[in-house]
């Protein structure tokens, strides 16, 4: 019996990016519509994790300029269980962000004297970079995310604040989506009762 | 690793966590009710969505790294473009010494080589013509009839 062929002609839909991925890798000053698209979630997430302004900044400064330094290895990779919207892009953007954000985190443990106090610099600079009235209800929630284990904090901080699929959690954290449900829920569960108290 | 009742509870978590996060994408003001799950868990959820806001990096950052890339882009642009307006081309060398293995052709950008051999050409064409044809010139002709004896007589030495 003939295997089936998983090659880019079996791949059911299309990455909603694939259009200006296509068009960057053609012309690189096409890159800028991706750039423009995703920069708001990359900054976020570097912005959660590292909780200062500054630091969020040069990591996704890195970030875009390695994406499109390796554009040309980008592969789509979408798969039905993405869902339709799924963008593979995005998923490769932010493993790279994920990466630089672990190398600015490490950097941190070695020159302790550069680190901040990552909870109270998530009100401060809201309050500066999007008028967000900071309130000590969300200083708390921020404190109680900021203490869970790395994956579980990635894990919440992308589906939350970016409202990412399982799927694209599991892709950008490189585990399966069923790891990344129970780190979730898991989360979830010591989050109730840290903000319980 | 996970139990079998953890995975449950994790798909019945996640699939409430996408009810509430499209509650949220519509504006809507009522929060999912699931009685199977933990009142502090839906809390917890409930918060999480309430104040893990957006940021958003200043427009100054945006518009400075928009610029940073387009830089980078007509860089890596332009270095490949340099050398490309000619086609690659084999032109085969004679050489005085033994050749090492790599080095019996020498590949160079054929519009600048036929320039040169063209230039070439007329060059050595325009000085052959020239000592074939004797000058009008008398005091041309002296020199050239010095030069010739000149050459002569450093050969016979």
């Amino acid at each position: 019996m003939a295997r089936p062929v998983f090659g880019r002609a079996s791949v059911t839909h299309l990455d909603r990016d694939r259009g200006l991925v296509e068009a960057a890798r053609r012309d690189r000053q096409q890159f800028d519509a991706l750039y423009r698209r995703y920069l708001a979630q990359v900054y976020n997430f570097a912005f959660y994790e590292l909780g200062d302004h500054h630091a969020a900044e040069d990591a996704t400064e890195r970030t875009f300029l390695a994406a499109l330094a390796n554009l040309h290895r980008f592969e789509e990779r979408a798969r039905p269980a993405e869902g339709e919207g799924a963008s593979t892009f995005r998923v490769w953007l932010f493993r790279i962000a994920r990466n630089m954000i672990a190398n600015e985190r490490r950097d941190r443990r070695n020159h302790p004297a550069v680190a901040i106090d990552a909870a109270s610099a998530l009100p401060a600079a809201a309050n500066v970079e999007a008028g967000v009235v900071a309130s000590d209800e969300a200083a708390a929630a921020w404190r109680a995310v900021a203490k869970l284990p790395a994956d579980r904090r990635r894990a919440v901080v992308l589906r939350f604040v970016e409202e990412m699929s399982t799927a694209e959690i599991a892709g950008i954290l490189g585990k399966s989506e069923g790891a990344v449900r129970v780190l979730l829920h898991r989360a979830l569960k010591s989050l109730g009762r840290e903000l319980g108290r | 690793m996970p139990g079998r009742d953890t995975d449950v509870d994790a798909l019945r978590t996640d699939r409430y966590l996408d009810s509430l996060l499209a509650a949220a994408d519509r504006h809507a003001n009522d929060v999912p009710a699931d009685a199977a799950i933990d009142e502090p868990l839906r809390s917890a959820a409930a918060r999480l969505r309430r104040d893990l806001v957006r940021v958003h990096p200043s427009f100054r950052f945006e518009e400075r790294l928009a610029a940073r890339l387009a830089g980078e882009a007509a860089r890596t642009q332009l270095a490949p473009a340099a050398g490309a307006e000619g086609s690659i081309a084999a032109i085969p060398v004679t050489l005085d010494h033994e050749p090492d293995e790599d080095e019996g052709f020498r590949p160079l950008l054929i519009g600048g080589a036929l320039t040169s051999a063209a230039l070439s050409i007329a060059g050595a064409a325009y000085v052959a013509w020239r000592r074939a044809r004797p000058s009008r010139l008398r005091a041309a002709r002296t020199t050239r009839q010095r030069d010739r004896e000149r050459s002569t007589a450093a050969r016979a030495r």
